[in-house]
């Protein structure tokens, strides 16, 4: 175990670890999310010394309420935990992820207008045809497949190319950015980082060249705080967009489609009854969300008695609160028409997930064309999906059967 | 029945607004106008699902009857 700091009372330790404890590792039949809801069952805050892939500790907070009150306070828990500056050399702070309030709200003001939920409607038309596509593609070709590469992948680098004003014959290079970056060695992870900062690098030169009806058009032209953006700044967002809206969606996709093939019963439900797919969604997201936030303090503080020095890492892991039971009756059953289901995929406070209004409409649009296109879907050949833990939990295979595959 | 509408808590979730889009407003950037909220009557079964999917609790109701909701 690492070491632990002087300030952290032993009683609070806890041997823990989002990469190797129980239900995380890599595991066909896995349930990552299942497997951490347990922490209810001890204490509320407390420290686990070797918590990160690279080998830092982090206070990990269980309850949802103690959880909110920590992200709604990003001065002191800043969001600014420097995730590529290992892969680079340098910080590039992917924005407005990792700069805190104040200074947060300038560029959060920028971007909201361009997720919001009226201008994600107004996307609606053009990424569910994308998903039909898709999904004709895999019907003309047999009676099975493998979700993840067929369908939830292509279908969330489609999306993501066209809100970036890309071509979609570019599909299969970022395909292969994303999977190195998210599913790499650490050698190939620093890679793909690298390629897609200089992939933004260049996007941002060429829109100033030659300005287009595009994301990055709209940002190198845009003011913030009545000054131009700086190359570096532009590169920042578009590199998080990349970082953040790929993977969870097509993990997220991956997590629901398994849901309903192992849960035939409600898969039947909701293709009889289509309007239920949207809380179907919420559902699927409180069970089964994918990101653990983490934060950095700031400065020393203290939270309920319990000192947190500048620097400590804080942990909130979105599927814990997500099955509270002060905050969720019956967390652990899945009612895919539950009411009031305030859940957390996507984080509370000023950092709450910009692209949220985006994903939910994806996973929608991808759950309502999937159920009317295809017949009710299994799991093939009863190979239940590898799932694992980590900072973003995951869903390597789904492999679906209908018909008389399989058979 | 009145909905307390506590704005720097708003991240802009927009769950009252999918909930209840006839009570609540969002501005061009998704979050909830800055205002106080006076339920017609009739609609306070609408305006309390919206309040009560809020994940951060921005929405205070006040003056709610329970029967009123039921």
């Amino acid at each position: 175990m690492a070491t632990v700091p002087d300030h952290v009372p032993a009683e609070l330790v806890k041997d823990f670890s989002y990469f190797t404890g129980p239900g995380m590792c890599p595991m066909r039949g896995g349930d990552p999310q299942g497997a951490l809801a347990a922490l209810h069952d001890g204490p509320p805050v407390f420290y686990a010394p070797n918590n990160t892939y690279d080998g830092y500790g982090t206070w990990v907070f269980v309850r949802a309420e103690d959880q909110r009150r920590v992200l709604q306070d990003a001065e002191t828990f800043s969001s600014h935990r420097k995730i590529f500056e290992k892969a680079l050399g340098y910080d590039l702070p992917t924005i407005p992820l990792e700069v805190d309030p104040p200074e947060h709200g300038a560029y959060r003001s920028l971007l909201n207008p361009l997720l919001s939920p009226k201008r994600v409607m107004a996307m609606e038309t053009a990424n569910r045809a994308r998903a039909v596509e898709l999904i004709e593609a895999i019907k003309a070709k047999g009676n099975d497949c493998e979700v993840m590469n067929e369908f939830a992948f292509p279908f969330a680098v489609g999306v993501f190319l066209e809100f970036l004003g890309l071509p979609q014959s570019r599909r299969e290079e970022f395909l292969g950015w994303a999977d190195k970056q998210f599913h790499g060695t650490p050698e190939e992870r620093g890679e793909a980082i690298r390629t897609v900062i200089a992939f933004m690098q260049e996007l941002v030169e060429l829109r100033r060249r030659e300005p287009a009806e595009d994301f990055m058009t709209f940002v190198v032209q845009a003011k913030v705080d009545g000054r131009e953006m700086t190359d570096k700044e532009a590169v920042g967002m578009g590199a998080l967009l990349f970082v953040a809206g790929l993977d969870t969606v097509a993990a997220a996709i991956g997590f629901d489609f398994r849901y309903l093939a192992e849960n035939p019963k409600q898969q039947e439900e909701l293709r009889a009854e289509p309007k239920g797919v949207v809380l179907a969604v919420e559902e699927l997201l409180r069970a089964f969300p994918t990101v653990i936030m983490t934060r950095i303090a700031s400065r020393d503080t203290e939270y309920d008695g319990i000192k947190i020095k500048k620097g400590d890492r804080i942990s909130c892991p979105s599927m814990v609160a997500n099955r509270d039971p002060e905050e969720f009756p019956d967390p652990n059953t899945i009612d895919l028409a539950r009411p009031n289901n305030r859940h957390v995929a996507f984080a509370y406070g000023p950092h709450r997930c910009l692209g949220s209004h985006l994903a939910r409409r994806e996973l929608a649009i991808a759950m309502e064309e999937w159920l009317k296109r295809i017949p009710t879907f299994r799991l093939k050949d009863d190979v239940a999906p590898t799932t694992y833990g980590g900072h973003v939990f995951g869903i390597e295979d789904v492999r679906l059967a209908w018909g008389a595959a399989g058979q | 029945m009145k909905i307390r509408v506590v704005k720097e808590k708003c991240a802009g979730h927009a769950r009252c607004w999918a909930q209840s889009p006839e009570i609540y407003d969002l501005d061009d950037e998704g979050y909830i106008l800055d205002h106080d909220i006076d339920v017609p009557e009739g609609q306070e079964r609408a305006a309390w699902l919206g309040a009560k999917s809020c994940p951060e609790r921005a929405l205070v109701i006040e003056d709610y009857k329970k029967d009123s909701a039921a």
